[in-house]
């Protein structure tokens, strides 16, 4: 490694403000910001609905037909920004729970947080409908999950092979709970089916959008107020605890706004899979930083969702798959590539 | 040895009669231990002993279940947590490095209790952390991965850190281990001089000659008790080293420095079947 790939400086605004941050990972994350933006374009103006890229300086003056107009405003649109705000989400999920969890396998799509928030959206969507709105069944579904878990290793969040059997299982169990929920309601509909059980971007609307965006608004400050502290907890308990920083405190945060993160994603775009995994563990490849790169792990996830549904709208192999059904099959092999890895290392 | 009741002005962190354990039996049961301002503290004691426990408790990562520990004049429990960092620092026994962070990343972190919401680094943090650097000799390896250095340059990172804290109060858990003979002595070296510049240094050591050379006051414990305490010349004797390490043995003084020296006995532990 050279000096100049871990340089680092301040950002100072006057005497108040003054946070370091790294050169590279200031270029990986604007290189991210321009895929996604590739990508995102790719989205809008392929297909027969798509709008011609010669028509792309007429989305800005608004000076569109009416057909170009509607497929863009009530079909790419809110897919796409559905799409950005839930890898967002699901990346700082991830980033936040391999952290505190110090092992890249303790995401919370492994651990099985992203199938109880499916199951809990899918229970009060369809079998109690109007009981409760769909995000707070996600959010309830996400803390059973993850309670679940914590009780079930016997030793908290700390040995990652414990954690990763017991999440399989709940994992399991979550899964098993929707599928009975939308047998029992919606035998005859496969594509609700496939949105609960895999994660689908399809016939998103704007509803959907404000709801990601807006969860992310809400938790994102408090992701902000615990990322150093996060940073320091990787250090072990006696050495964070010797600084200050609290673990057992920061490590009940982290997962607390990791879960509402995931409830979140989920209740907009149902268990995708494998991007909490992957996001985070890419964007650290990328950056080559300590610390938990949270900033780049939401760039991450949102890139790899608009890619991923990017594959899955336009893909010769299947017509219109869900979105969640590539990223398990790319995610899947990932995660057997990191089990592989961290067995070699002994961490399991 | 009972323990006296100093002034404030003789030690800096203590412990009264406190109560330590992991959730089921207490590993120690009323202790009460003085450290004194400015010195360089080394406790010893066999395996299980509770040493490790009760530095820990000085540093508030093991909360007494009875007893209190006492800082400046004021309990540990009542500081906040980034305030009882900015005067008392613990390096444990095995701190974990994280993945990929950088010699230089990792003895900035030590200056975490100094920073708020908005600011996050400054040019006091920058010149602690090159001093730090500087002081244990690894200005060099500054933009080096910690996973690339050796054994004794890894341990010389965390000193740096805990340096970089700027701390007058540092307790190391057994500094040593895992280190071999040379790097050993680095590391006593790196301790007598945080103390020779005014800190106050508190060690768990294994070696006991290593212990006696280096202490200004030595601490003997055994089965969760402080059984003997003072300068090392007064405490350590041999009878006492038999009883508490049931080690046969003479202690004569180092040729080098004077400090009592413990020569087992041939046959100590009589013979191994």
């Amino acid at each position: 490694m050279t000096a100049s790939s871990t340089r680092t400086a301040t950002l100072r605004l006057g005497s108040v403000v003054a946070v370091p941050f790294r050169w590279r990972s200031v270029v990986v994350g604007a290189l991210l910001l321009v895929a996604t933006l590739v990508s995102a374009v790719a989205t809008i103006a392929l297909g027969p609905l798509g709008v011609p890229l010669e028509s792309f300086p007429a989305i800005l003056t608004g000076e569109l037909d009416r057909q170009t107009l509607f497929a863009l405003e009530r079909l790419s649109g809110p897919r796409l920004v559905v799409a950005v705000g839930t890898g967002l989400a699901l990346g700082i999920a991830g980033a936040l729970f391999q952290s505190v969890a110090r092992n890249p396998l303790g995401s919370p799509d492994v651990i099985g947080v992203g199938a109880g928030a499916g199951a809990g959206a899918a229970l009060v969507a369809l079998l109690l409908p109007g009981s409760l709105p769909v995000p707070v069944g996600a959010v309830l579904g996400g803390f059973v999950a993850v309670g679940l878990v914590y009780l079930a290793t016997g030793s908290g969040f700390r040995h990652p092979g414990r954690l990763i059997i017991a999440g399989i299982g709940v994992a399991a169990l979550s899964t098993a709970l929707t599928q009975y929920v939308v047998f029992a309601v919606a035998r005859d509909r496969s594509s609700v089916l496939s949105a609960y059980l895999n994660g689908s971007l399809s016939a998103r609307s704007w509803e959907h959008a404000l709801t990601v965006w807006l969860c992310l608004a809400l938790i994102l400050p408090a992701v902000a107020l615990l990322a150093g502290r996060v940073a320091i907890t990787e250090m072990g308990d006696e050495v964070s605890d010797g600084l200050g920083a609290e673990p057992n405190r920061t490590r009940t945060w982290a997962v607390v706004l990791s879960v509402l993160l995931s409830a979140a994603a989920v209740s907009v775009a149902g268990p995708i899979a494998f991007v909490a995994l992957t996001a985070p563990n890419i964007a650290k490849r990328l950056s080559r930083a300590a610390g938990p790169n949270l900033v780049l792990a939401g760039l991450t996830g949102g890139l790899l969702l608009v890619l991923a549904d990017l594959v899955a709208q336009h893909s010769p192999i299947g017509d219109r798959l869900p979105v969640g059904v590539f990223t398990m099959g790319l995610g899947g092999a990932y995660l057997g590539y990191l089990l592989i890895l961290e067995w070699r290392k002994g961490t399991l | 040895m009972s323990v006296d009741d100093g002034d404030v002005t003789s030690w800096s962190l203590r412990a009264e009669s406190v109560t330590l354990g992991y959730g089921g039996e207490p590993v120690v049961r009323e202790l009460s231990l003085d450290i004194p301002h400015g010195g360089l503290t080394v406790v010893i004691g066999p395996n299980g002993c509770g040493k490790s426990t009760v530095l820990k408790s000085l540093a508030r990562v093991v909360r007494p279940t009875s007893g209190r520990v006492v800082l400046h004049g004021v309990e540990l429990s009542r500081y906040r947590g980034k305030a009882v960092a900015r005067r008392l620092a613990l390096l444990p026994q095995s701190p974990v490095t994280p993945e990929r962070i950088t010699v230089r990343q990792l003895v900035g972190r030590g200056r975490y209790p100094h920073h708020t919401l908005l600011r996050q680094w400054s040019e006091s943090d920058d010149a602690a952390v090159a001093e730090a650097l500087e002081r244990v000799g690894l200005t060099e390896e500054a933009h080096r991965p910690v996973s690339e250095l050796s054994g004794g340059q890894r341990q010389r990172a965390w000193f740096a850190l805990v340096l970089a804290q700027g701390t007058d109060i540092v307790l190391l858990d057994e500094p040593t281990t895992f280190l071999d003979i040379a790097h050993q002595f680095e590391v006593l070296e790196l301790c007598a001089r945080m103390h020779r510049e005014g800190r106050t240094v508190v060690a768990v050591l294994h070696d006991l000659n290593q212990a006696a050379r280096y202490a200004t006051h030595l601490v003997v414990m055994d089965g969760g008790r402080v059984v003997a305490q003072g300068p090392p010349s007064e405490v350590l004797r041999a009878e006492l080293v038999t009883e508490v390490f049931g080690l046969a043995c003479d202690v004569v003084p180092d040729p080098h420095a004077g400090t009592p020296m413990v020569i087992p006995m041939p046959g100590a532990l009589g013979p191994v079947s």
